[in-house]
């Protein structure tokens, strides 16, 4: 990938989280940094979006209703244009626990709220 | 408490959701029920009859409860100040630090409540404090105050009630299971008490982080 924005606009990202406000904010940054932001508002929503378009990165929130952050990533696995793209999450959980979970669901890395605008954005370029 | 008491108390004190072990609970004489006693930057959740109290000068609280099953809670905090952070390339932005901690501290509480059960369409919400204290410079109850109300209409969580503003500190009694708010303004003879934890929460906003760990499995 070539540094500089003309190439960084195609980069797309999903976020998905039930907070309209979580949205707002990591959306807001990601955008910020160049990126087109695709937006779900739980897993399910997510994983529709997901069928019918690809992205270059996922962050997704954990505890959501209808469809939790690990069952869509456990589902995203399944899909083959999601089978390897980087999934991160963006929670306010952070036991070694939940972690771990996250892990074997499938998630590439691990985000706790609250984010740090300037760290996120660093975080997506190297994995982008 | 009576020392002779306490074991009596603890064998039917109901067990505290996991995660918030560490908050004080006491038997209410007055009520004739179980409260719990939260401070700034603590929160409480519970499915029992139980009162959640606390003591707010400029700090907010958030009590929110899902009306159809009796589950809430109460959060207790303000925003930090910003004097910290004024070199941040994003402050004044949506995503500016005192926005960052005060969504986080919303979103600890509503997801602790649906984790028990609570649906986000049931949620009542009532909210609490934001007074301006007279030997306070800045209006932090006002930042506050607005910050709560944006969250609250950008999540479109309509409030229920409220009591905010004014130039006192205030005892807040709240009953999940009911949804019932008691405030009593705090006469002026036990402003410095408040004044001096106010300050003190003031102090350690200042130092924390905020921002919550990342980590990157694999490669």
């Amino acid at each position: 990938m070539e540094p500089g924005g003309a190439d960084r606009k195609k980069i797309k990202i999903l976020l998905v989280d039930d907070s309209a406000s979580m949205r707002e904010m990591v959306g807001f940054t990601l955008k910020s940094g160049g990126y087109e932001v695709s937006q779900a508002t739980d897993g399910v929503e997510a994983l529709a979006f997901a069928r019918a378009h690809q992205v270059n990165l996922v962050i997704t929130d954990i505890n959501m209703p209808n469809m939790d952050g690990f069952s869509l990533i456990r589902e995203l696995r399944k899909l083959p244009n999601y089978k390897y793209i980087p999934i991160r999450t963006l929670t306010t959980e952070d036991s070694a626990d939940k972690k771990q979970q996250g892990q074997q669901a499938g998630a590439t890395g691990w985000i706790v709220k609250p984010f740090d605008p300037e760290h996120l954005l660093q975080t997506v370029k190297r994995v982008l | 408490m009576q020392l002779k008491n306490t074991s009596a108390i603890y064998d039917c004190l109901p067990q505290a959701l996991p995660g918030f072990e560490n908050i004080n609970r006491y038997w209410d004489h007055r009520h004739n029920i179980y409260a719990a006693k939260i401070v700034q930057g603590e929160y409480y959740v519970t499915t029992h009859n139980e009162i959640i109290t606390t003591v707010l000068g400029s700090c907010v609280s958030a009590c929110i409860r899902d009306w159809k099953i009796g589950v809430g809670g109460m959060n207790h905090f303000m925003l930090p100040a910003d004097s910290r952070y004024k070199s941040d390339a994003w402050r004044d932005s949506p995503v500016d630090t005192a926005a960052r901690y005060g969504n986080v501290a919303m979103e600890r509480l509503i997801n602790a409540i649906l984790a028990h059960g609570g649906r986000r369409e049931n949620l009542e919400v009532k909210v609490f404090g934001g007074g301006r204290l007279l030997n306070i410079a800045m209006d932090i109850g006002r930042d506050n105050i607005d910050f709560i109300k944006k969250y609250l209409r950008t999540e479109n969580l309509e409030i229920r009630a409220e009591d905010l503003g004014g130039e006192y500190p205030r005892k807040l009694e709240y009953f999940p299971a009911t949804g019932r708010a008691r405030v009593k303004k705090l006469l002026k003879t036990h402003n410095d008490t408040i004044y001096r934890r106010e300050q003190s929460y003031i102090e350690t906003l200042k130092h924390i982080p905020v921002e919550g760990g990342v980590e990157l499995f694999g490669k």
